[in-house]
């Protein structure tokens, strides 16, 4: 008897795009640690490290991609999900977006080398810094859809995970700032910095301050998928 | 007549191997998400539905065996002319049905072991005027037919109505009170034990009439049992067919299909059965002849339709709709040349 032998109707039970949405937060948020270790190793001028963490970040990227891709197929048109799926694509793109940048910025430390004025390094430690605890905010936000798709969207689970978002947008909102003060303090160095590199770190922070935005629009996003519903 | 009768004995045999498929696709989709959720283990579910389908089959089946053997065509009116008639047009049936099942089930289309008796049924009762002058197609019960038919779309329908309201009942009074939805799902994880009982038992009250109805045609036909009395040992050789078929290969199919079904928890799990245990068993009661795995997609939906579903996939749908329209008319026309040919040959 071949195992082929079934007619089953049980194909009705789609596969949860939700989880593997968990798992690509998780890639961008391994993304973004491994960031700051390059970003340290940088300002150490370990510039050897900083090629391997470009490397390894580029991999947890292109893992994140795979994920990506995963949920889209996931999703086909006769899925009935609690949200709306468009909305649920439009807050994945964000989302996907954070290791896209972290990448971004992993990339750019490999391709110059830069003796940095201790006013600036600090400034570009506090930077990744605020930038960590930003995504750490917005994974601890998208550990609770899980428990929002439990109890099938409760008033109680809906409030609960929608007092994280403006955490998130608060946390980004100090990194912007941080980020622009540091603008400032690199053309306060300008002559010591030169064209180039005063064009560098100002492309750097930028690259930096755009991860911390992925998450605060993937955030926002994220509540109007909710609040859409 | 005696049951040696070697026409007897085929319808017999069919009748059985019906019953294995039964056993082996059906039974096991209804079963499918109590291990899915994990609230039971393969062995336990396997335990459960063989002997609460054979409790159901046996306590409860008469009616709907009643309905598919004389309510659609009334065989009396044959029996009087030629029970031979009836004899061989119950083999056909059986037949037919039987072909139909194994072809789809080997083209994994969604098709209903009701569907296709039913249909079957009525192919010979279409055929079998033109062998019987005194049977004209007006004397086959086109209102109770009709009324099968309907049920076939609004047991789906209520099912999801059903499953939708004990879901949402649960969400709002348990789900969005409790402050571990965890434990609540293992809490629910013992429900699911006495929903998926109530399942066998309102899946073999209702599908066993697949089985044995032609059977149930046949042997009063022959004499052999009581016009109009379905005795238990005929209700017994159906049930019994099933068990073998869920314990030969069900258990696999249900591992199979149990292992795909990962996202559903016992709440959702326990909603979706219980409305379909609720919905069967009220058609058994009525007599209706109805898809239990149908009424269950329709459940699931309903359960998806009130949030509780992180994705359900409506295209399986489509496939249940094209299936239905198929297996009617196949079944009918396959039964009818089958029973050409057999009055020719025999």
């Amino acid at each position: 008897m071949p195992i082929e032998y079934i007619r089953s109707v049980l194909g009705i039970f789609g596969e949860s795009p939700f989880k593997p949405v968990h798992t690509h937060a998780e890639k961008g948020g391994e993304a973004v640690q491994k960031l700051q270790q390059s970003v340290k190793a940088y300002c150490k001028g370990d510039y050897m490290a900083v090629h391997t963490f470009d490397t390894e970040i580029s991999a947890i990227e292109y893992e994140a991609d795979i994920i990506k891709q995963t949920i889209r197929k996931l999703i086909p048109s006769s899925m009935m999900l609690p949200v709306d799926p468009n909305d649920l694509l439009s807050f994945l793109k964000p989302q996907d977006s954070i290791a896209d940048n972290a990448h971004h910025t992993a990339h750019w430390l490999t391709l110059r080398e830069t003796e940095l004025h201790p006013e600036i390094k600090e400034g570009v430690l506090e930077l990744m810094e605020r930038i960590v605890k930003t995504v750490d905010a917005y994974e601890d936000m998208v550990n609770d859809i899980a428990k929002l798709l439990e109890t099938s969207f409760s008033k109680k689970e809906i409030k609960r995970i929608l007092k994280k978002v403006p955490i998130v947008e608060e946390l980004e909102h100090e990194t912007d700032i941080t980020k622009k003060q540091l603008q400032a303090t690199v053309f306060k160095y300008e002559d010591e910095l030169g064209g180039t590199g005063v064009f560098y770190l100002i492309s750097l922070l930028r690259d930096m301050g755009n991860i911390a935005d992925s998450a605060s629009k993937a955030a926002d996003r994220l509540r109007t998928m909710i609040l859409r519903r | 007549m005696d049951i040696f009768d070697p026409i007897i004995l085929l319808v017999l045999v069919a009748g059985l191997y019906m019953a294995w498929n039964i056993g082996a696709n059906d039974l096991a989709n209804s079963m499918g998400t109590s291990v899915g959720t994990g609230a039971l283990s393969l062995k336990q579910v396997v335990i459960i539905a063989g002997s609460l389908e054979l409790v159901g089959a046996l306590a409860f089946g008469d009616r709907v065996t009643t309905k598919i053997a004389k309510g659609i065509v009334p065989i009396e009116d044959i029996i009087s002319v030629d029970p031979n008639i009836v004899i061989i047009g119950s083999l056909a049936a059986i037949l037919a049905a039987s072909f139909w099942i194994t072809f789809a089930t080997f083209y994994h289309m969604p098709v209903s072991t009701t569907h296709a008796i039913v249909g079957a049924i009525t192919g010979f009762g279409l055929v079998a005027t033109m062998f019987v002058d005194t049977f004209t197609i007006d004397q086959i019960q086109w209102i109770v037919l009709g009324k099968i038919v309907i049920s076939w779309i609004t047991s789906p329908l209520i099912g999801a109505l059903m499953a939708f309201i004990i879901f949402t009942i649960i969400r709002i009074f348990l789900l969005a009170r409790v402050d571990d939805p965890y434990k609540l799902e293992k809490k629910f994880g013992y429900l699911q034990i006495l929903s998926a009982c109530f399942v066998a038992l309102a899946h073999g009250s209702n599908d066993v009439a697949n089985a044995i109805g032609p059977l149930s045609a046949a042997l009063s036909a022959a004499n052999i049992t009581e016009y109009g009395v379905i005795p238990m040992w005929v209700l017994a050789i159906g049930g019994i067919g099933i068990v073998i078929g869920l314990g030969t290969w069900g258990w696999k199919v249900i591992e199979t299909v149990g292992s795909s079904i990962t996202e559903l928890t016992p709440t959702r799990g326990f909603s979706a059965e219980f409305a379909t245990a609720v919905v069967v068993f009220g058609h058994s009661y009525s007599a209706l002849p109805i898809s239990t795995t149908h009424t269950l997609v329709g459940a699931v939906v309903g359960v998806g339709l009130a949030g509780g579903l992180a994705a359900v996939d409506l295209s399986v749908i489509k496939k249940i709709i094209l299936s239905w329209v198929i297996t009617v008319p196949v079944a009918a026309l396959t039964s009818g040349l089958i029973f050409i040919i057999l009055m020719k040959v025999l």
